[in-house]
């Protein structure tokens, strides 16, 4: 680890032991403000006892399939509004308004259409997902260099061949870019769809352990959705780097 | 081979910036053309590779009209518009790959290609590894791999010092003469123009306001730049271009 890393470790370290202080030192109540210690404890007892892996999976599966269909969406739809001006024109507004809608208001909607379960959550997940994937592909896709687009008109390159083995390449960085946004968006859009019509899931237990005052849990759920958001960044980042080496 | 017939093109708003051209290629030959920036050898270049179309006047090449870029066609542009993402290799063996597989004698020929460009053990880097030159080198390569009747080269060696620049052009009139593909090279060094050409027409507002008749003996020798003769058609050569301004 670099010498920045140590600081940076420390300065978390630092942090949690002031929190440590202060939540014992001037007694706050475990309502208001839990020590570490006892998110931690909440958070091994949960795990321990079976009662938090069920709800990681759920969301971890939510995530997984809303990133995949709204990254996808966003893909293809950034390809095709770059590929196609007056389709831009037309539906670019009302794709900028769908985003403008804030998801938690439409998780009720959701429901009424989908039905309790997974679905509304994956969902609003995926249409999290769908704007940053279409907005860097779109982008990437109209910022090709002329003289390189005028090298595949002279090689006689059909536009899929253009858009395949030039565009898409050529924009994989952005379009990359885009999908370490969606990844950590999609955290934010599974758990907040979880929040209004879920039975199971880290953003359903939440609201649970607000409802039993177990804010030790709270915590410790945050702690999970922290950590796992983290991982899923890291991977992203990992991924963008091998591809592009 | 090559044939342009009182060839005229105007962008829009502007004075034409080609104007009732005449040219004609032989198989085999080396032509250049000179002129100052902005003089309309770029257009020129563009309109005989099919680019664009002329307002007026007919290109063709053999017995067909240029409508379109021919695949008998190479083109090397002002900078070696490489692809950042293909390997060297990928990168020369693109023209055929765009349209279909790569036999064993297509990788044949690009191999022999690298390797009389000094390019073999570069085959499997990158282009942002390789230097300027290099850079030009790959580009060449990549415009001769299909053996084209025609290569048009538009200032592929302004970016270069001149050291690199004549080892290019010695490289390139090699490469060219064992194919036996024409060339039609634009530049504004009229000492490249005298080395390599066996034509040098000279371009000014859009009109060619002539030629001059190269008769130095091939193969072209660095030696030969010293020359009595090799002076006195770079002086005729800047007579003719000062007095079409």
């Amino acid at each position: 680890m670099q010498r920045s890393g140590w600081f940076s470790l420390l300065l978390g370290l630092l942090l949690l032991a002031a929190w440590e202080l202060a939540a014992t030192g001037l007694k706050l109540s475990t309502l208001v403000l839990p020590a570490p210690s006892m998110v931690m404890t909440a958070l091994l007892n949960g795990f321990a006892s079976g009662y938090l892996g069920p709800h990681v999976l759920q969301t971890l599966l939510e995530v997984v399939l809303g990133f995949a269909l709204g990254s996808l969406l966003g893909f293809l739809g950034g390809v095709a509004l770059g590929e196609w001006p007056a389709a831009r024109r037309v539906l670019m507004p009302y794709l900028v308004v769908s985003q403008v809608v804030p998801k938690l208001a439409l998780s009720p909607l959701l429901i009424v259409w989908l039905g309790f379960g997974a679905t509304p959550t994956v969902v609003i997940t995926a249409l999290i997902c769908f704007f940053p994937l279409l907005e860097n592909t779109l982008t990437a896709l109209q910022h090709v260099a002329p003289q390189r687009l005028e090298l595949f008109r002279m090689l006689r390159a059909s536009r899929w061949q253009t858009i395949w083995r030039l565009k898409v390449p050529d924009g994989k960085p952005a379009i990359l870019a885009g999908l370490r946004v969606a990844v950590v968006l999609a955290w934010v859009g599974a758990v907040v769809g979880e929040f209004i019509g879920a039975s199971r899931g880290l953003g359903a237990l939440i609201i649970a352990a607000q409802g039993s005052m177990d804010t030790p849990l709270m915590f410790a759920v945050l702690v999970v959705i922290t950590v796992l958001g983290w991982i899923s960044y890291q991977g992203m980042v990992w991924i963008e780097r091998s591809l592009l080496k | 081979m090559l044939q342009m017939r009182q060839v005229r093109y105007t962008y829009p708003g502007w004075p034409p910036v080609v104007d009732g051209v005449d040219w004609a290629m032989a198989p085999g030959a080396i032509h250049c053309l000179v002129g100052r920036s902005g003089c309309g050898k770029t257009t020129l270049l563009k309109l005989a590779a099919g680019l664009i179309q002329p307002e007026a006047g007919l290109i063709s090449l053999g017995s067909q009209p240029v409508m379109s870029p021919h695949p008998h066609m190479g083109f090397v542009f002002q900078s070696p518009t490489l692809l950042d993402w293909l390997s060297v290799r990928d990168n020369v063996l693109l023209p055929i790959t765009l349209h279909r597989a790569a036999q064993r004698e297509d990788e044949a020929h690009a191999h022999d290609l690298l390797a009389r460009m000094g390019l073999s053990a570069l085959a499997q880097q990158r282009p942002p590894q390789l230097s300027g030159g290099q850079q030009s080198r790959v580009a060449i390569a990549r415009a001769l791999v299909t053996r084209p009747r025609l290569l048009l080269m538009d200032e592929p060696f302004a970016a270069l010092d001149a050291i690199t620049r004549e080892e290019l052009q010695n490289d390139l009139l090699a490469v060219c003469q064992a194919q036996g593909s024409s060339v039609l090279f634009v530049t504004h060094d009229m000492a490249e123009a005298v080395y390599l050409a066996d034509r040098v027409a000279v371009m000014a507002q859009g009109k060619l306001n002539g030629a001059v008749q190269v008769d130095l003996p091939r193969p072209r020798q660095t030696g030969m730049r010293y020359t009595p003769r090799f002076n006195a058609l770079c002086a005729e050569l800047r007579a003719m271009m000062d007095e079409g301004v």
